[in-house]
């Protein structure tokens, strides 16, 4: 049995493992199924803030469009909001606790796991987006990377990002080019007598380049069982 | 005391829910409005979650995503689920006028009908529900919106006995261990991973819960009840807003046999694999009293803004939704990764922004835009006065069988068509126009005349507002004009052209700009010193120009000729001056794709070469050593062979005799204008032999002649019209 390359059955065996251990470590990790198909991808939710200095981010977009469309979008908020002053009626809800702490960026962070036919490997797509359901542009999505760990990612031929449609949603994510995941993979899994999770242990060398962890808990199951 | 004074000055408040949309949940909502609701405004049942689990510092959110329309499909494990009611209007107007407030009561008086009756205890998830408002524009996708959390409310507020605190400072560390395998049990016993109300009983060793519907049976004590939430919140001194009705639930219920209220806020997350709920806050409170068969309470609950102010919200997705965008950006995505993967140097930027004006529509025209589109150039301007004939769609990929019908459509408007129809992302624009050509009189009318002058003004206007200005068309000495005007304009031109079998792709010399010209005149206008000088110009090719020796390596760009310069024979009426350019319709039908690429990756390296169109010209030698740009050579002709598959880079100089580019001819045109053109334009080849001075180079050398062919043609194929006149003979 050829470990280092992944068939089909064997990727889903690993994410059924994978999702068990996910399942007692708490980690968010599911099996999400793609109506009226048996292909299905593994996924996981991340919602992060993002630290002050990089809420400037939104102001600098290098695209020749996005910011000026964030002033439009602005604008028209306020047009609507003169219309909408009194739905809540005139009093003020004394219940409400209002925090005045200046609200740093939220995004929310989506992972999935998808297997490549081409590749015979498993491939991360990922998107982030506000909480309006705004995309994160890649520019931004390098931005809100701390500067040191970006020329180091940058550097990392293995973290070739590129926003690829979703082979089973159709819609667009972020996606870790799969083209080195063999070649990495290949000696991890040279041990025949004790077959290694591929999933996870794929998942432990690729997650950290897009801020996802893997909970060192993991490695207590790293092994397949029997 | 002291401690009981300033808590009863405390009222309760709770931290409100941020509405957390993931871009799913509006590409399912454009599905929804596209395929099933259409004009339907009636309220659609969907469903969102909130979680008890976040870390630190995160807004409470109720999170809608993409399987928010099902509202039977299973809720992510360990969260709650929450219904709501979606109303999506049909216009921006009546999602500002549909009245907020009504909706707000309508669905508070059903939270209020729920408690009377005592439906809430059985299903208490009554409790905590939402409104959404919103207006798809799916022509700019954007997507207006507003969440409403309907709450009720005690007039007076809730008043705080005991301020929060943790849980683990209020519990022991067995009880902490009993309470959160006593929910567990409960969740199990339940069926579900989460449970949004619970009531409580513990001693100081065991913990028990219990569903709000045991009330009866397990509320013993009502001296002191203590109620559990499932608490979304991350606060150290407020709940989240699901406790909210719930209190208002207890008040009427049971309010008058209570007297204080536990609140525990439960709390529950794992971090790195470590479980821990002891951050649970823990609380006391006095209950108002709220009577039953009272009327329903005001209530509250319209989400503020990213502003912090009373409005909708609006989100643009069309960088992520407009398939128009997305097409944008997929083509910039796929450039770029070829500069991430394999050319890490590579300006993009200055390949896209270039502006490029195509004289031509035909089969090196429609390869050249082509090629053109697949870098992502989006400025792209066709000039073409032909229309579409039965030959040409299978030869100029731009053109179909349907656009030969009635006469042919204009090649220049066609194109263009076709180029947004390939990508709407580009700016394409035709203009159906002539170029004046010399030899081919304008002077028959006034009416010719004006049309030829002002068929050359919008050439000078499209020259100028252009980058690069690409010639590819059919006749010699229609190239001429844009020759002189570009050159003129110090305009990069890339010039193709075919034979048969050959092909020329070249960049035309780009003369210094005009302020340093006078200083360089001299030198300039003397071909023969050429090589050795204007190290000062070209510092990479001053040092390799005295080992090179050889005449035609290292000329910097200012120096390199035209497309004119080879020849001494000014250009005329095509049926007296048969060069290459008119057996094109004949040429084999691969050749106007190659040339029509190079022609093209020629351009896109001359912009990656820091001097541009100034780079020192590489020929055929330099393919062994250190290419001059990121992307490899930067020629200035590339001379193709298709009978020998093989490609030569030569390289020439300008002639001072040149009927295009020499400074004769600039100078007249830049003097004298239309005037000079149309002198041009209404005579025969021998006035721009006349003015440069080539009569006077034929009768000088005209005793030389065979003598000087045979020379050329040892020089392997360096002029172009010997070579490839002879390829065509053959």
């Amino acid at each position: 049995m050829n470990l280092s390359v992944l068939d089909e059955q064997k990727f889903h065996y690993c994410c059924q493992l994978l999702v068990q251990q996910s399942q007692q470590l708490k980690d968010g990790w599911c099996w999400e199924t793609v109506t009226s198909s048996d292909e299905g991808y593994l996924k996981k939710i991340i919602v992060r803030t993002v630290v002050i200095g990089s809420r400037l981010m939104w102001n600098h977009e290098s695209s020749r469009t996005s910011s000026s469309f964030h002033q439009k979008q602005e604008d028209q908020m306020c047009e609507t909001e003169n219309l909408n002053a009194e739905a809540d009626g005139d009093d003020e809800d004394d219940g409400l606790c209002t925090f005045s702490e200046s609200r740093s960026l939220v995004l929310q962070y989506e992972y999935h796991i998808v297997y490549s036919y081409s590749y015979s490997t498993p491939v991360l797509y990922f998107r982030a987006f506000s909480l309006e359901g705004r995309s994160v542009s890649l520019e931004d999505m390098w931005r809100s990377v701390h500067p040191s760990l970006r020329l180091s990612l940058q550097k990392n031929r293995l973290s070739t990002i590129s926003l690829q449609e979703h082979p089973l949603l159709g819609q667009p994510f972020f996606m870790l080019h799969p083209c080195r995941t063999e070649e990495f993979m290949r000696p991890v899994l040279q041990d025949q007598l004790r077959p290694m999770n591929y999933v996870l242990v794929w998942l432990s060398v690729v997650g950290p380049l897009v801020g996802l962890d893997v909970p060192l808990k993991y490695s207590t199951q790293l092994h397949l069982p029997g | 005391g002291f401690a009981s004074s300033s808590a009863a000055d405390l009222k309760l408040q709770f931290a409100p829910f941020s509405s957390a949309l993931e871009a799913g949940f509006w590409h399912q909502l454009t599905q929804k409005k596209l395929n099933d609701y259409r004009l339907d405004e009636s309220p659609k049942c969907i469903k969102g979650y909130y979680y008890n689990g976040d870390p630190l510092g995160l807004p409470t959110r109720l999170t809608l995503e993409f399987s928010a329309f099902e509202v039977d499909g299973p809720t992510p494990a360990h969260c709650c689920p929450v219904t709501g009611t979606l109303f999506n209007t049909n216009t921006l107007d009546a999602f500002k006028t549909t009245d907020k407030k009504a909706l707000l009561e309508k669905e508070a008086k059903e939270i209020w009908d729920a408690i009377q009756s005592g439906s809430a205890i059985n299903d208490p998830s009554i409790l905590c529900r939402f409104i959404l408002l919103t207006f798809a524009d799916l022509k700019k996708y954007h997507f207006y919106y507003w969440f409403c959390f309907p709450a009720l409310c005690f007039p007076e507020g809730i008043k705080i006995v005991q301020p929060a605190a943790v849980l683990e400072q209020v519990f022991s560390a067995k009880q902490i261990a009993a309470l959160q395998q006593a929910y567990d049990e409960l969740c199990v016993k339940r069926g579900t991973t989460a449970v949004p109300y619970f009531l409580m009983k513990y001693t100081a060793d065991t913990v028990q819960v219990a569903p709000l519907a045991d009330w009866d049976a397990f509320v013993t004590d009502t001296k002191k009840v203590t109620i559990g939430v499932y608490d979304p919140c991350t606060l150290s001194q407020h709940p989240g807003w699901p406790l909210r009705n719930l209190l208002v639930l207890l008040a009427n219920r049971w309010g008058s046999k209570l007297d204080i209220v536990e609140v525990l806020c439960f709390r529950d997350r794992t971090l790195q694999g470590n479980r821990s709920i002891q951050h649970s806050l823990i609380f006391h409170i006095k209950l108002p009293e709220l009577p039953l068969n009272s009327a329903c309470p005001k209530s509250v609950g319209w989400e503020k803004n990213s502003k912090g102010a009373m409005g909708p919200r609006m989100v643009n997705l069309s960088e992520c939704m407009d398939p128009k965008r997305l097409a944008e950006s997929s083509v910039d995505l796929n450039l770029k990764l070829m500069r991430w993967r394999l050319v890490p140097t590579l300006d993009l930027e200055k390949v896209v922004n270039t502006k490029c004006l195509l004289l031509g529509a035909g089969t090196l025209g429609c390869n050249v835009a082509r090629t053109l589109m697949g870098w992502g150039v989006r400025h792209i301007t066709f000039v073409d006065n032909a229309k579409i004939s039965y030959s040409n769609p299978v030869r100029q990929p731009l053109y179909e069988f349907e656009d030969c019908l009635g006469g042919g459509k204009s090649k220049a408007m066609a194109a263009v068509e076709r180029l947004s129809k390939i990508f709407p992302g580009v700016n394409a624009v035709g203009h159906n126009m002539s170029i004046p050509m010399p030899g081919h009189p304008v002077s028959f009318s006034q009416a010719t005349l004006s049309q030829a002058q002002e068929d050359v003004e919008q050439l000078e206007k499209l020259i100028s507002e252009h980058d690069v200005i690409f010639l590819l068309m059919d006749t010699r000495e229609s190239r001429w004009l844009p020759t002189v005007i570009a050159a003129s304009k110090r305009k990069l031109v890339v010039n193709a052209a075919l034979g048969f079998d050959t092909f020329v792709v070249m960049r035309h010399g780009l003369k210094k700009p005009p302020a340093t010209l006078s200083v360089s005149a001299g030198p300039d206008s003397s071909p023969s010193c050429s090589s050795a000088s204007s190290s000062s110009s070209t510092p990479a090719g001053g040092a390799a120009s005295f080992s090179g020796s050889s005449l035609f390596s290292n000329i910097p760009g200012h120096k390199l000729g035209c497309y004119f310069c080879n020849d001494v024979v000014a250009p005329g009426d095509s049926t007296r001056d048969r060069t290459l350019d008119q057996q094109c319709t004949v040429s084999r039908p691969g050749l106007a794709m190659i040339a029509g690429a190079l022609a093209v990756e020629m351009m896109v390296s001359i912009l990656q070469h820091s001097e541009g169109g100034y780079a020192v010209a590489s020929s055929s030698d330099d393919r062994m050593n250190e290419p001059p740009t990121s992307l490899g050579l930067v020629p200035h002709q590339i001379r193709g062979f298709l009978s020998r598959f093989d490609n030569v880079l030569p390289a020439s100089l300008a002639f001072d005799k040149c009927t295009a580019c020499s400074a004769t001819v600039l100078d007249h045109y830049e003097r004298e204008g239309f005037s000079f053109l149309s002198k041009v334009f209404n005579s025969s080849h021998s006035f721009l032999e006349d003015l440069t001075g080539l009569t006077l180079l034929h009768q000088e050398t005209q005793a030389a002649e065979v003598r000087e062919e045979s020379e050329q043609s040892k020089m392997g194929g360096e002029n172009p019209s010997v070579g490839l006149e002879k390829s065509r003979a053959r």
